[in-house]
Parts: structure tokens; sequence; C-alpha cells
């Protein structure tokens, strides 16, 4: 092993490679890692942020939603409440109705019935007084039997 | 062929480096036969044209990586993987021994250090006599000839691909971090604080001498430790590498086949130590640099 001033050059060789690394080599490739380094850092923060922003509005939508059911059940329910006030209120009404209906009726009814009879029995009474003369003449005048046609007619 | 092929031969000629260096007689040479007359002027041509050229790969491959105008929101591919994936890896490491400690060097001489020592190593997965052969040929082919005295055939042709197996890479590369080191400790520190730490304990300042003493073997053995830690299993590594091959070349037909086994395997438990080198390498330099930051007293 013969040590000789291949040493020194080397020695001399070797600072100058490293300065070289130093001043042109090392410097562009690390700014390079360290700006991909914060992108990429940064990235994932945004990342983690629209996760939760995500997170946040679906919460918020399921919180909208059940406030909206909530809602839609109660207005549903007065609804019902109204429908079926409504029908019995209708239903009682004309149930009052059709009895005064058919009351008024009844009347109508009956009084015409007892119009028609009247007018019956007085058209009989005439028809019989008439037909008595005819046959028996004037023996028998109005006058003189009232009394027995009145109770004809009231027998009729 | 110029010599035979012996087993020593083979092994030294693995083991040599192509050196051109100053003669003691004042010329230049890169002849082999002068290197026992060379003075400390000498160069391992191989060794250093590998680690340039690997570190070039390094800068080069980091740089079209990621070309200027990368959009940091584009899906990386490919080669930008792997530079962030190693980018990543270093400043996790620094993070963790560094700590609060801001120093924008740390993580590029880490990376550098880190990328650098793992390709050189790798190199050392490349069948040893590939390249060294190689080379041989094309400079026999373009220098060779009688009237070189040195280049006589491709064999004669020294060439050494691992350059982590020379101690002059690895203990250079070590000395650059205990230049940083010391740089660091005074500008953090301050002269006065560092001269302290080296002088004023284990035993106070009326043993300053024996301290200084203590202190310094503890400094320089770092350094030292370093590098030669990084030499050695990667020495051991190449040095299994080339005996391995030799069964190949001078046995019998069955030791031959099972040095194909064992080279496969060899290779691949050497990944391991390739990998873990670099690693450690890079590890120690960092937390040597963390020491130099380091203020309060112990």
């Amino acid at each position: 092993m013969n040590i000789n001033a291949t040493l020194l050059a080397q020695a001399v060789v070797m600072i100058v490679f490293v300065a070289i690394c130093w001043k042109y080599i090392y410097p562009p490739i690390l700014e390079i890692m360290q700006e991909r380094q914060k992108k990429i850092s940064d990235g994932l923060e945004a990342a983690k942020k629209a996760d939760d922003s995500l997170e946040e509005a679906k919460l918020a939508f399921d919180k909208e939603m059940d406030q909206a059911k909530a809602e839609a059940a109660e207005i549903l329910k007065k609804a019902n409440v109204r429908a079926t006030k409504i029908v019995g209120d209708a239903s009682l009404k004309a149930e009052v109705e059709a009895e005064k209906i058919m009351a008024s009726a009844t009347t109508t009814i009956e009084n015409d019935t007892n119009k028609a009879k009247e007018e019956l029995r007085q058209q009989m009474s005439d028809i019989i007084i008439d037909t008595t003369q005819k046959i028996l003449g004037d023996e028998i005048s109005t006058s003189k039997h009232d009394d027995i046609l009145k109770k004809a007619a009231e027998d009729l | 062929m110029a010599k035979e092929l012996t087993t020593q031969s083979y092994i030294e000629h693995h083991l040599t480096n192509l050196t051109c260096g100053q003669l003691k007689d004042g010329g230049w040479s890169c002849n082999p036969h002068d290197v026992e007359n060379m003075t400390f002027w000498a160069f391992h041509v191989d060794s250093l044209f590998w680690s340039i050229f690997l570190g070039g790969l390094f800068l080069l491959l980091f740089k079209r990586a990621m070309p200027k105008g990368t959009a940091a929101d584009s899906t990386p591919t490919g080669l930008q993987n792997f530079v962030e994936m190693s980018i990543e890896f270093v400043e996790d490491n620094v993070q963790s021994l560094f700590g609060s400690i801001k120093n924008t060097l740390i993580a590029p001489l880490a990376l550098t250090v880190f990328v650098w020592i793992l390709l050189m190593n790798l190199m050392d997965l490349i069948p040893v006599d590939f390249l060294p052969v190689l080379a041989g040929h094309v400079a026999y082919y373009f220098v060779g000839g009688p009237e070189h005295a040195w280049i006589t055939s491709p064999e004669s042709f020294y060439f050494k691909v691992v350059p982590t197996t020379d101690p002059n890479i690895t203990l250079g590369m070590a000395l650059a971090i205990f230049v940083l080191t010391i740089y660091y400790s005074i500008s953090v520190k301050g002269i006065k604080a560092f001269a302290a730490e080296l002088t004023l304990h284990p035993f106070g300042k009326w043993l300053m001498p024996v301290n200084f003493v203590l202190e310094m073997v503890n400094f320089i053995a770092k350094p030292i430790s370093l590098g030669l830690r990084l030499f050695g299993n990667l020495y051991a590594g190449e040095m299994i590498f080339i005996l391995i091959a030799l069964m190949l070349f001078f046995s019998s037909t069955l030791i031959g086949f099972l040095g194909i086994g064992l080279h496969l395997v060899w290779a691949l438990f050497h990944i391991l130590i390739v990998a873990l080198q670099a690693f450690i390498f890079m590890a120690l330099t960092i937390a040597y640099l963390a020491m130099a930051h380091e203020t309060e007293e112990h």
C-alpha cells in the first residue's frame, strides 16, 4: 500500500464534486420535492375540508328532511280532523234537513188529503142531493131535509 | 504474452495501479518498473479516472433526472423516482443525526458521498478481468509497441477498476471530510472552544499536554479509520473475487465450475457489503460533522 499524491488529488476532486452538488444539483431537486410535498398536503387538507362540509350538508339535509316530514304529518293530521268534522257537520245538517222536508211533506200530504176528502164529501152530498131531487122531484126540499142530508154527509 | 502467467503474477497484476509520477531524478514516467523510483508526486491514473468518471456520472444522473422546469405536480417517473428516493434517504439520515442544526452543506455532502462510493464499490461486481483486459488491449493498440518499453503486451498494462480498493482514494475522501470537520469546528465553536475541547479534558488544565496527545489520537483516528474501513472491506472483497477467478484459470474443470458458483455466491453477498460500506461512510460523515457542530461542553 503506497500512499502518494493520489490522496490529495482525490481530496480535491471530492471537494469539487461536493461543491457542485451543493450549489447546482441538490437545491433544485429538494425545492421541487418540497413544493410537491406542500401541494400534496394542501390537496389532502382540501379533501378533508370537503369531506367535512359534505358531512355537514348531509346533517343539515337530514334535519330539514325530518322537519319537513314532521310538518307534513302535522298538516295531514289537521286536514283529517277538519275533514271528519266537515263530513260530520254535513251529515247532521242533512239529517235535520231531511227530517224537515219529511215533516213538511207529511203536513202537505195530510192537508191535501183532508182538502180532497172535504171536496169529495161536498161533491158527494151535492151529487146525492141532485140525484135525490131529480128522483123525488120537489118533495124533498133542501131546506126540509137538511138535517138528514147533513147526517148522511157526516156518515160518509 | 511477455511473461508466464502464474498465480502470483495474476494477483500482482490485479493489485497494481497504473501509476504516473515524478521520478526522483526529476522526470515523469508512467512505466510500472519506475514506480519504486517515484517521489510522493505520483498519481494512480486508473483510480482517479474511475473516481472522476463515476463522480461525474453521479452529477450527470442527478442533473438529468430533474431538468430545469420540472413541474412539481407532474408524476415522477423512472430516474426521478430513484433520485428522490436517494435524497429522501439522505435527508432522513441527516435529520436523525443532525437534528435541529442548520447546515445546507451536510445533505448534499452526504448524498455525494453515498452515491459516489456506492458507484465506485459497484465496480467491484464487474468481473475482475473484464475491464483491465479491455483497457490493456486498447492501450496496446494505441500506444503500445517496442518504442514504449513498458506496454510490451496488453497484459503488461495495469488497470485497477475499483477506486475504493485504493487506500489513496478512501483516505483522500476521509481527508476532505477531516478538513471540513476542522473548518466547521472552528467556525461554529470558535478557535478557543475548539482548542479547549482538544486540551482541557479528560484530565483538566494541569495536564494539558497529556490531554492534547490523547485527544489528538482520538481526533486523527476518526478520518483514518473512516478511510481504512472502506478500503479494507472493498480490498478484501476484491481479493476474494481475484482468488475465485484463479480457480477458473489454474485448476481442474470441477474446481472451475465450483469457482463459477462461488463467484455468484460471493457477488450476491458482496452487493450487501457494497451498499453497507457506502452507507456507513455516509453515516459517519454526517456524525463527524454533527460532532463538529456540537457546542456544549462534555
